[in-house]
């Protein structure tokens, strides 16, 4: 015996067993209905009290059956075999083959039926009890007629045979009853001892037993069995005491469960009422039983089976049976070849402690059934014995190990011994196996929460999941099943696994690529797609405004209208309250039908390397969308990267974004917002508005890209260098870009941001708006002019810093009346460095923002308009600077130098004339002297010498020399002049210098005028001449004033010597008085120096302190000094 | 001396996943997931066992899995695990990741290499 029935369960030890098989040729489907309808007959009621139940099997190995004394429901009592007939001459040798099969059970078998099907004619009149004719498969009508009778008969020759037993009682010669691998044992043993008699006795018992329970008879049963307990404990005849004791257990089990313990398994469900019934009559008859004198004899054995009073004495209490379980299968463990015994009363047990809900206990005995070595198993019995396992750890609620064997099984079903592995079969139970390691295919189990269960099994197993579904030819379900690993054990993998992972993912959908459809197994399981939403994970959604210049703008007047049609109430709260939620998703401006609307996602790469995702885009609904789907590629272990996703609404209308979709390694997925409650999302709906035109703006100067001086993007013209005084023209072109014919209408609008000087910006409408509107494709130009006008002037801080920086070097007031000796410096100093640059820089800004309102087809309809503005910065920056102005006096009183430090601070080069000069170059920043000599100017020849005219001639003299600014050549065109920048410098400086003085000096020396350092000779000892001449040409007197001329001596080293009394001798006074000299009047003084020595010397004409009020400026007062140089008569000369 | 060692250890969350694992023949240790989530099975059973008798008032403590004063080492466990859990940032339900108790938990177990 080595094929345990797993199916077992402690009942069956009261059915009788019947076979039914086919002889000869049956149709497998005809058997099986035919079978079905005689296991419907399971129970057969006798004479109102007794039942009998039966067994039915199609299947017996004959092996088993040996095991009938053993356990006398093993033993097959009946034979039903089924045949076809076609004619009466087959059916010799069709009876001959039921006979052929009723010897194969010979030994066991109380009665046999034939069931000939297809038959007919005088054959079938003939009576046979066991024999039955139906003329075809349909017509059988009292199949189960004849299966109860036969059943009744089998229950003759049982309770025959129980009363032959049981009432054999005297000892005569008690025949021994033993298991098929005992017989040898017993070979020349003696049989006359009491040991062995009380053996037989014993086993006697326990087979009486047998029959009492399988005759109805429960509490004889129980009574027998207890008596065969006794007598074969005395004997320590262990198999037969294990049987005794487990057929204890079954009656008991019987009485205390007559709803039986097997659970759904077998197919005995049409008839639990009736054993109800039938065990509540029987139990009442089982007390008559209990009162008979004869049973209360051999009764008093095991102690705790009558501790409860009112009970059927001899039945076990539930825990008794288990402990009685326990003995009767360490019993049985004693014997080797006992072990598919034991292993059925561990599955009985098990199933009788999952009845009770003792669960740990019958895990114990499952452990124990693990352990019970059956031999050499077949691979399919493996699976077999694997899979009860797992359905009995099931059954106790232990689904783990339950699952643990169910894996075992399927790995069993492809062992690498089997010749065709069955992946089917292995697949199915892998999928059986999922609870119990609580693991949904469904991904939304696991979008929420800490992961549910144990990651490294779980992945186990889905990696085999993955593996049997690519070997059973279904690659789209591998696809699934890695899809599910990956997205839902992300976490768990390690880097190398993601790897692997998704390395394998690759290689399946190169051939199946994944999709979202829903597998369907052919078991009915649906498999729901898998999306992936951690590769990428998206961390929030953002829907994108339109850029400035598209964004639609409501006219205000319309506005009012929809409020109106919406509530007679101008505010409501409760309606707001309603929408409270919708409002909170309703995002507050607007897209345009037609135009491309972008939503941007910050996505996140967990992957170890880079990621590539295809085809990625948005879902959206409520409104037709064309989506543009993007690729990007992530790389490894990314930081939030922002995605943009565009598409363009085809109609108006409101629009929601539920999610996105992708392609990752060859799978698409759909992800939806709802499903994903980790993304941030600002609202998701947003109004899409009918379609407006689009206009382009362009210009004729270079679009500036960096602007940011202004909060809002335009779209902006910067001009780098207006320079002062500069005019432009600049063009702007609107470009209608719209694909669909729309009329748009332009309404520009211009606007200031400052307020600045002049006409800044000019512009003529007419011509332009004569072109409107616009057709699709058409443009048109408006013209703009920039006319800038700024005065630098008056800025003495700019005076300043340039003086303070190192270019201006002297440091004295540039207004100081006395002669300057300047320190030599460089002529010309590039200034090439940046930063000395910069402080040149002094650049006025313009800023003004035009605006150009436009609007056209639907959208105009419903009010909206579009909003272009072109930014316009104009920077002005003078073209030269003056840094420095200075004068130098020219050897003639009548002529002078002007200095001019010229720095060009523009970036182009800069050509300076003046008058009578040759033209200066300079480049860029760079800065240079000008020397120009001028004539001191006569203002008493000018016409008007008022103070008006002294302002107005000034210019008009100095133009001559601001000739010179010939502005650079690129803006030479504009016309550039810095006129008002010079005035300002030049007026406070020059004025003083360059004009004559009103009080005009001459010295004459021996009748000599003496000026421009001409040195005038005489003789020692000859009087020398001295003529001071005062010719005023201002406007007033002067006067009364007092000269003193003082000789000195310049040794030319920084020493003066003006102790020259030895030296020089005046001839009268060395003081000159002039009296009030009245306009345009001259005075002479007249006076004699005498030189006593040879020498140069020198004339010091100062005024004496006392002498004029100094209301008049200084420089009126400077005389030239005079130098002498006094020479001994030489001899040849006086020859 | 090593008869009495562990060759795994297992500390399980209440929600039925692994805060920590350990084993010491890492190749196989695929097997000791395996032991370790089958013999939740009893756990289980316990608990419900324990639900049941008490009503809504679960207790968690299971009472003695297993002759724990035979090992010290379970007491040793317990006291790191504790430690573990009194760690202020530790967030109760993420797996263990303590130095100190890797540290014990290795001297608990075999030696193999």
């Amino acid at each position: 015996m080595s094929v345990p029935d797993y199916m077992q369960c402690a009942e069956d030890h009261q059915t009788v067993l019947v076979v039914v098989q086919p002889v000869g040729i049956v149709p497998e489907d005809q058997f099986f209905k035919i079978y079905k309808r005689i296991a419907s007959v399971s129970q057969v009621n006798i004479r109102d009290s007794q039942r009998i139940l039966i067994r039915y099997r199609h299947h017996y190995l004959p092996e088993n059956n040996e095991w009938g004394d053993f356990q006398t429901h093993r033993k097959v009592v009946g034979l039903i075999s089924i045949t076809t007939c076609a004619t009466s001459k087959e059916w010799p040798q069709t009876a001959e083959r039921f006979h052929g099969q009723k010897e194969v059970y010979s030994s066991t078998l109380y009665d046999s039926r034939l069931l000939v099907f297809g038959l007919s004619g005088e054959i079938t009149e003939q009576q046979r009890t066991d024999v039955a004719f139906y003329p075809s498969f349909e017509e059988c009508s009292d199949v189960e007629k004849r299966v109860e009778d036969f059943v009744e008969s089998i229950y003759i020759v049982l309770e025959s045979k129980r009363l032959d037993r049981a009432t054999d009682k005297s000892g005569d010669k008690i025949p021994l009853l033993c298991v098929p691998f005992e017989k040898k044992d017993f070979v020349g043993l003696d049989t006359d001892s009491r040991h062995y008699k009380k053996r037989c006795q014993g086993r006697m018992r326990k087979h009486v037993g047998d029959l009492c329970l399988q005759a109805g008879m429960l509490q004889d049963a129980l009574v027998h069995y207890h008596m065969a307990v006794e007598l074969l404990r005395g004997v320590n005849d262990f198999l037969w005491l294990g049987a005794a004791l487990e057929g204890l257990c079954s009656a008991s089990v019987i009485f205390h469960y007559p709803g039986g313990t097997a659970g759904k398994m077998m197919g005995r469900k049409q008839s639990i009422s009736q054993p109800l019934d039938a065990g509540k009559r029987h139990r009442a008859g089982a007390q008559e039983v209990l009162i008979d004198p004869g049973a209360l004899t051999t009764n008093g054995i095991s102690a705790d089976t009558s501790t409860e009073i009112g009970r059927a004495k001899n039945c076990l209490s539930p825990e008794d049976i288990i402990e009685k379980y326990k003995e009767a299968i360490s019993y049985y463990g004693k014997y080797k070849n006992a072990g598919v015994i034991e292993l059925e009363a561990c599955v009985k047990a098990v199933r009788v402690l999952a009845i009770q809900k003792r669960a740990r206990e019958a895990s114990d005995f499952l452990q124990n059934a693990v352990y019970i070595n059956l031999g050499q198993l077949s691979e399919e019995e493996k699976i077999q014995r694997y899979s009860i396992l797992s359905e009995l750890y099931e059954l106790i609620g232990f689904h783990r190990k339950s699952a643990f064997f169910k894996r075992v099984a399927a790995m069993q079903c492809v062992a690498p011994t089997i010749p065709e592995p069955g992946w089917r079969a292995c697949y199915k139970l892998l999928l059986e196996t999922l609870p119990g390691y609580s693991l949904s295919l469904d991904p939304k189990d696991f979008s929420k929460g800490t992961h549910r269960g144990w990651a490294a099994v779980q992945m186990r197993l889905l990696h085999e999941l993955v593996y049997a579904s690519r070997r059973m030819g279904n690659p789209a379900l591998s696809v699934r099943h890695l899809s599910f690993l990956l997205q839902t054990m992300l976490d768990f993998l390690s880097d190398q696994e993601k790897k692997e992972v998704t390395q394998s993912l690759e290689n399946y959908t190169s051939k199946c690529p994944g999709g979202m459809e829903i597998i369907t197994l052919p078991d009915g399981l649906k498999l729901p797609p898998v999306p992936f939403t951690k590769l990428p994970i998206v961390r929030s959604v953002k829907l994108l405004n339109l850029p400035v210049s598209l964004r639609p703008h409501k006219v205000k007047g319309l506005l009012g209208q929809n409020i109106s049609n919406a509530s007679p109430f101008i505010y409501s709260p409760i309606i707001m309250h309603n929408r409270g939620e919708e409002r909170c998703k309703k995002i507050d401006f607007q897209w345009v039908q037609g135009d491309v609307c972008e939503v941007q996602l910050m996505v996140y790469n967990p992957m170890p390397y880079e990621l590539r995702v295809e085809n990625m885009g948005l879902l959206t609904s409520g409104v037709e969308f064309e989506s543009l789907p993007a690729a990007l590629s992530l790389p490894a272990e990314s930081g939030l990267y922002p995605v943009t996703l565009v598409g363009v609404p085809r109609t108006a209308g409101n629009i929601t974004v539920n999610g996105y979709h992708t392609s990752v390694f060859g799978v698409t997925s759909d992800c939806l917002l709802d499903g994903l409650p980790s993304v941030k999302t600002s609202g998701c709906l947003v109004e899409v508005i009918p379609a407006l035109p689009r206009l382009q703006l362009q210009t004729s100067l270079p679009r500036s890209g960096t602007l940011c001086t202004l909060s809002f993007a335009l779209v902006s013209t910067h001009l780098r260098k207006l320079h002062s005084n500069g005019s432009m023209r600049v063009s702007v072109y609107f470009d209608q870009i719209l694909l669909h014919p729309r009329l748009a209408t332009l309404y520009p609008n211009g606007k200031f941001l400052e307020k600045v000087f002049g006409e800044f910006l000019s512009w003529e409408l007419d011509e332009a708006l004569s072109h409107l509107p616009l057709k699709p494709g058409q443009s048109v130009t408006l013209t703009v002019n920039i006319k800038v006008k700024l005065d630098f002037s008056g800025q003495e801080n700019l005076l300043q810093d340039l003086n303070d920086d190192g270019i201006s070097v002297t440091g004295l007031p540039i207004s100081s009346p006395l002669r300057q000796v300047l320190k030599p410096r460089a002529e010309t100093k590039p200034v090439g460095s940046e930063s000395s640059k910069a402080e040149y820089s002094h650049i006025k800004t313009l800023e003004a923002v035009l605006n150009f309102k436009y609007s056209g087809g639907a959208g105009k309809v419903e009010g909206y308009y579009r909003e272009l503005s072109l930014g316009v910065h104009v920077d002005v920056e003078p073209s030269v600077f003056f840094t420095r102005v200075s004068t130098l006096p020219a050897t003639s009183t009548r002529h002078c130098h002007l200095l001019l430090d010229i720095f060009n601070p523009t970036e182009h080069e800069l050509t300076v004339r003046a008058k009578n000069n040759q033209d200066l170059v300079l480049h860029a920043s760079e800065c240079q002297r000008m020397a120009i000599q001028v004539d001191k100017f006569d203002f008493e020849s000018l016409p008007q010498p008022d103070q008006e005219s002294i302002r107005f001639s000034n210019p008009k003299q100095l133009e001559e020399e601001r000739q010179h600014a010939q502005g650079c050549q690129i803006n030479s065109k504009l016309g550039i002049c810095w006129k008002a920048s010079v005035e300002g410098v030049l007026n406070q400086l020059v004025l003083e210098h360059l004009q004559l003085a009103p009080l005009q000096w001459d010295v004459l020396v021996n009748k000599k005028p003496c000026d421009c350092d001409v040195i005038a000779d005489c003789k020692v000892g000859d009087a020398v001449s001295l003529e001071v001449k005062l010719t005023n040409r201002s406007k007033n007197s002067v006067g009364p004033l007092a000269l003193n001329v003082v000789p000195y001596q310049d040794y030319q080293n920084g020493v003066q010597n003006y102790d020259l009394e030895d030296g020089v001798t005046f001839i009268g006074s060395n003081t000159f008085y002039i009296d009030t000299v009245k306009p345009n009047e001259s005075t002479v003084c007249e006076g004699a120096l005498l030189f006593l020595y040879t020498g140069d010397f020198y004339l010091s004409i100062k005024f004496q302190d006392d002498s004029a009020g100094r209301e008049l400026p200084l420089a009126w007062f400077t005389l030239p000094s005079v130098h002498i140089r006094a020479l001994d008569t030489p001899p040849q000369a006086g020859a | 001396m090593n008869t009495n060692m562990a060759v795994c250890i297992a500390v399980i969350a209440k929600e039925n996943y692994p805060l920590y694992i350990r084993s010491v023949p890492t190749q196989n240790e695929l097997k000791f997931h395996y032991t370790v989530h089958t013999s939740l099975d009893v756990v289980e059973e316990k608990i419900s066992a324990v639900g049941k008798a008490l009503g809504d008032q679960r207790e968690l403590y299971l009472g003695l899995l297993y002759p724990t004063e035979d090992y010290k080492m379970f007491r040793k466990l317990h006291n790191s695990f504790t430690d573990v859990m009194c760690n202020p940032f530790h967030n109760p339900g993420d797996t263990i990741q303590s130095k100190a108790f890797d540290g014990i938990v290795s001297g608990m177990m075999v030696q193999t290499a």
